[in-house]
């Protein structure tokens, strides 16, 4: 019995190498290398797709479907098509052979009939055809990969999904980026060299009391106006209204848009201004009649713009019983 | 007569100990009136602890008062995080338990034996009347007295402050803001007067801080920071060395005896900024001694080449301890303060609170009203001014309106220094336009005099913008009344708008739920306390109890049973054990249960009542956490339909329906109903006529509004099989054949058995 067993198995392990010597085989090694996108990379279409990754297989098949091509406008595909070709350059580089592990892109300009019979409506879409094991009959079903827009580096996470689908450990290297290292000591030495040459013509701005308020001042109504929650929760800047028209505030009480921040800001610093204006600038204008019009136009502004401030509230959270004349809500 | 009185007001000096008493006067309104708004739910409800995180307060204190300090140092709690317990004593910041064991035993030293409830309840009001004081303190030196009232005020009714020390809040925040502002108060005195101990007094509060909240991180990186700023600004002196020195030397000598934060200091990175000013301002002393001896212009120039390489050496070895891990990185709280995707990717478990969100523009309003826009207002007179302690108003603006916009809960920082600029907006406006003397309009002489001494004023507030001209006053009554009139409105409608917020938002216990009948009438709904007290009552002293983390503290305090996990989350791992168990379908739970030796499962549900904090709401983060931990055998998607809905009607998929979580919220829900009618009021989703199946817990107690459901576990059958085929064979579901012989085979095995 066992050492029939050990037949077995050391005559599957011929075939399988054997097997690797297939002409599918073959063909499949020479358009990976020979394709013209990235190096280890089957540049498929309408005519060899079945061909790849019909049944039997030896081997097993990474395939990206995707439209690259402008008119359709898939951001994502873009991105994801570097990260792509990445998994397949370092499977190539570190298994020259390929091992049993192929990845192809079909994209849709070439592969309509492909998309239409496979009866798919959005890209990409990747799939990982494993290896028959008997024939056409075990032909498994493909498995697909979940495209989730928060991870940072997809090729690491496609090589883990790899991994965890088939009997394959796949590494990505990622190159090193020489242009990033230099464009970051240019950058660096530029800015140093730059500022050293306009340091006499800079120096009266950098102690300059007025640019610093400035900022200081740009930087507390960014804030505070809820700037820092479009910038983690990437809200929209507006969004449709209901009947066509666009709509700047935003419903509810935790959600806000991209505009309605900005005018809130812009609100905040007109009402900011005004109060410094009414202490700071009023009592220090020399004629008395200016001043009483300048007073009084000042104060009609805080009250209108902290009357409409008031009433967009309202509009935020309904329940809110107060209001302030002349804007009620 | 008019005259007279006229003079008697504007002379200082006639009037001095009549401000005094006014002064007094009205700080202890402003005390009275801070803590009077906060008493709300004292009125409303009773006098209880709210929320979740007071209760572990609450049962340590006790425990504090009941044991004494020493045993309370020592602490090893093996009642919570089953089976692994925490070593109390050196985990929690004792600040708070400590100040309310030393009130009790103060009031108990003059024959008032107060219960120790009612002091936990009412601390956080009593000390709110402080933090005025403080606020108080801290503006009068930045403007004048007056302004420091206004800001003492507008601290004591802001709902950014109230909104963490509401009566019955008994947590750290409650004495936090008082001693963050009392300490902020003493650094600017010592810096004003480079006097030691004033510095020594800073450290002082500075340790009671570290002793009572984690924010203290915010004082040991906010005043280097300050002391950076006016050093790059060339304002180096020895005040500020003086003060500096001292403060950091005795500060952090002090906080180190802190068994929690030990050795913290000096081996994590968010320590090192107050360690790097230390040095730097030790390199700036020597550099500015030696200066005033040597003149020699060389010299000068090798000195400062020292301090270059100096400062280049002590940073990179600074880069390369941390990169060796000797001083530990940023701990990723503090991390994704700085880089806000980073808690989201690696964090789920400080992502999931709520209180760790961004905060939206509304919450700003919401929380300080006119003060937001006064707040930039004040920022700006700062810069007019701008003497040492100015800067220090600036920086802590800029740096605090960051944070309250990553994170809620830290809106509580920010809340304070808004207070302060506000106040000394209204005030300068207050100065100008209550002036009773009308100024005389200088004729062209004065004005061409005026502008030829110009120069002098502008170069005394660097060129400012908007004070360039000199002051002059405000001439026509109408322009004084209307201002003061528009503003005594909007200071009236912020009294309102505070008041309501309080009443309305801030003052629930949470424990307790109210709501409305429609005659108006106040309904209240206890089942929290009714589900707990349940427990105390009808489970044995040691029962295990499992729950989602929020619930461990109230399960601790209120039921006094063990629990697996709580609001202290101090292991991921553990947490996302419970989460596994509440995700997986059952008999991957059972084992988990089993294994853990679980008495109880407690889950909250509103489905009946519409209340949206549930556990079906949270379910998501558990799902998440528990695959941070087991990525293959818990997937979030699963939970999520083909369309990408989380549902839990009939869509909802096999693994949602299957999972412990669901089954137990749902089980006999559909009994409550007339048949295919039963309906989740919280997500408005009609259930499935069908209900989920429980094979290995038994429903226990179920609270009146069922917001409360318990489980028992079951105990392993008594005939050997597993749950569900004894669950089916009681149901009267004849299985195949084969189980019945397989029963009636075990059967005889155990009677054969016994015969020997």
């Amino acid at each position: 019995m066992r050492p029939l067993a050990l037949l077995a198995a050391f005559s599957s392990l011929l075939s399988l190498s054997a097997a690797q010597k297939t002409p599918k085989y073959q063909t499949l090694l020479e358009l990976s290398s020979s394709g013209k996108g990235a190096k280890g990379i089957i540049q498929l279409d309408d005519n060899n797709f079945n061909e790849v990754t019909g049944p039997p297989r030896n081997y097993s098949t990474v395939v990206l479907f995707t439209a690259l091509d402008p008119r359709f406008g898939c951001q994502l595909c873009r991105e994801f098509q570097g990260e792509f070709d990445l998994v397949g350059t370092s499977w190539n580089k570190q298994h020259p052979k390929q091992d049993g592990l192929f990845f192809g892109v079909l994209d849709f300009s070439v592969g309509k009939q492909t998309f239409q019979r496979l009866s798919m409506s959005t890209a990409p879409i990747m799939m990982l055809f494993p290896a028959t094991t008997t024939g056409v009959a075990g032909d498994q079903f493909p498995i697909k990969y979940d495209f989730n827009p928060n991870s940072l580096n997809a090729a690491e996470s496609v090589a883990h999904w790899i991994t965890d689908n088939s009997k394959y450990t796949v590494i990505v290297a990622r190159p090193f980026n020489y242009v990033k290292l230099f464009t970051t000591i240019a950058g660096v030495v530029g800015t140093a060299t730059l500022s050293k040459l306009a340091y006499p013509y800079l120096a009266p701005a950098l102690y300059s009391r007025n640019l610093w308020a400035a900022l200081s001042l740009v930087a507390v109504l960014l804030f505070t106006s809820g700037h820092m929650f479009n910038h983690i929760r990437k809200v929209p800047y507006v969004a449709h209204g209901r009947n066509g028209g666009l709509s700047y505030i935003a419903g509810g009480f935790s959600n806000q848009f991209g505009l309605e921040t900005q005018i809130v800001a812009l609100v905040y610093a007109v009402l900011a201004f005004s109060s410094i204006a009414l202490c700071l600038k009023m009592p220090r204008l020399e004629t008395a009649s200016k001043q009483k019009i300048a007073v009084m136009a000042w104060n009609l502004v805080v009250l209108v713009m902290f009357s409409f401030l008031m009433s967009v509230f309202k509009m935020k959270n309904n329940s809110y019983p107060f209001f302030l004349p002349p804007l009620i809500a | 007569m008019a005259p007279a009185q006229a003079s008697f007001f504007k002379d200082p000096a006639s009037t001095q100990n009549i401000r005094g008493i006014l002064r007094v006067v009205i700080l202890l309104t402003i005390a009275a009136a801070s803590i009077s708004s906060r008493l709300f739910s004292v009125i409303r409800f009773e006098s209880i602890i709210h929320e979740f995180d007071p209760w572990f307060n609450f049962r340590a204190t006790k425990y504090l008062v009941k044991h004494g300090f020493f045993e309370f140092w020592n602490w090893f709690d093996d009642r919570t995080w089953y089976p692994l317990g925490r070593v109390t004593g050196g985990t929690l910041y004792p600040g708070l338990m400590v100040t309310s064991g030393a009130i009790w035993h103060a009031l108990r030293m003059i024959s008032l034996p107060v219960d120790i409830r009612n002091i936990c309840v009412l601390l956080a009001p009593g000390f709110s009347g402080l933090t005025a004081f403080a606020t108080y303190l801290f503006t009068k030196e930045m403007k004048d007295s007056s302004a420091g009232l206004l800001a003492a005020a507008f601290m004591g009714i802001a709902p950014g402050y109230i909104s963490r020390s509401v009566a019955g809040s008994y947590d750290n925040e409650a004495i936090a803001i008082f001693l963050l502002m009392f300490t902020f108060y003493l650094w600017i005195k010592a810096a004003k007067l480079g006097s030691a101990m004033w510095g020594g007094l800073c450290a002082l509060f500075y340790f009671y801080m570290v002793s009572a909240w984690g924010g203290y991180v915010f004082i040991t990186n906010l005043i280097p920071l300050h002391v950076f700023v006016l050093i790059l600004m060339g304002r180096y002196s020895g005040r500020i060395y003086v003060a500096y020195s001292s403060w950091y030397a005795l500060g952090t000598l002090a906080s180190m005896q802190v068994p929690f934060v030990g050795f913290l200091p000096v081996r994590t990175s968010e320590h090192m900024a107050p360690l790097g000013i230390f040095g730097l301002i030790q390199l700036v002393a020597f550099v500015d001694y030696l200066r005033g001896h040597v003149s020699s212009k060389q010299f000068n120039t090798l000195l400062r080449a020292i301090v270059v390489v100096i400062t280049i050496v002590s940073f990179s070895g600074l880069v390369l301890l941390t990169v060796t891990n000797v001083i530990a990185p940023w701990s990723g709280r503090f991390y994704s303060l700085w880089d806000t995707a980073y808690a989201k990717i690696h964090i789920p478990i400080i992502a999931s609170v709520s209180e760790h969100q961004p905060t939206a523009w509304p919450s700003f309003f919401f929380d300080l009203n006119f003060l937001i826009w006064l707040f930039p207002a004040g920022v700006y007179l700062c810069f007019r001014q701008l003497r040492d302690e100015h800067v220090f108003v600036i920086v802590y603006s800029v740096m605090a309106s960051y944070f309250s916009g990553v994170m809620v809960r830290l809106m509580l920082t920010l809340t304070p220094i808004v207070c302060v600029s506000a106040a000394m907006t209204v005030s300068s406006i207050l100065d100008a336009y209550l002036e009773l003397d009308t100024p005389e309009e200088p004729d062209e002489a004065e004005i061409k005099k005026a502008k030829k001494s110009k120069d002098a004023s502008v170069t005394a507030t660097g060129g400012f913008l908007s004070s360039k001209a000199p002051y002059i006053g405000i001439y026509s009554i109408t322009s004084k009344v209307s201002v003061i009139a528009s503003f005594s409105v909007y200071l009236v409608l912020f009294v309102l708008h505070c008041t309501w917020v309080t009443s309305n938002a801030y003052s629930s216990p949470s424990v307790v739920l109210a709501s409305r009948m429609p005659d108006g009438s106040q309904h209240i709904i206890d089942d929290f306390r009714e589900a707990y007290y349940w427990l105390r009552k009808n489970t044995a002293e040691d029962a295990k109890v499992m729950s989602w983390w929020d619930y461990g503290y109230q399960i601790g305090g209120m039921a006094d049973r063990t629990t697996l996990v709580d609001n202290n989350t101090w292991n991921n791992t553990h947490i996302a054990t419970v989460g596994k168990a509440m995700a997986s379908g059952e008999a991957v739970s059972y084992e988990i249960l089993r294994k853990h030796e679980v008495d109880y499962v407690l889950i909250i549900f509103g489905g009946l009542l519409g209340y949206s904090g549930d556990d079906i709401n949270k379910f998501l983060w558990m799902v998440r956490i528990a695959e941070g931990v087991w990525p293959n055998e818990v997937q979030e998607r699963k939970f999520f339909t083909a369309r990408g809905e989380y549902k839990i009607d009939a869509d909802a998929t096999d693994t949602m329906k299957n999972s412990l979580m669901y089954k137990m919220s749902y089980y006999n829900y559909q009994s409550l109903f007339p048949p295919g009618q039963a309906t989740d009021r919280v997500r408005g989703a009609k259930l499935p006529a069908e209900g989920p199946v429980l094979n290995t817990l038994d429903e226990a107690f179920t609270t009146e509004n069922w917001i409360v459901r318990i489980y028992k576990v079951k105990d392993l059958d008594t005939f050997g099989r597993d749950h569900f085929s004894a669950r089916a064979f009681e149901s009267g579901k004849k299985k195949a054949r084969k189980t019945g012989l397989g029963n009636r085979a075990t059967g005889k095995k155990g009677r054969r058995n016994v015969r020997v």
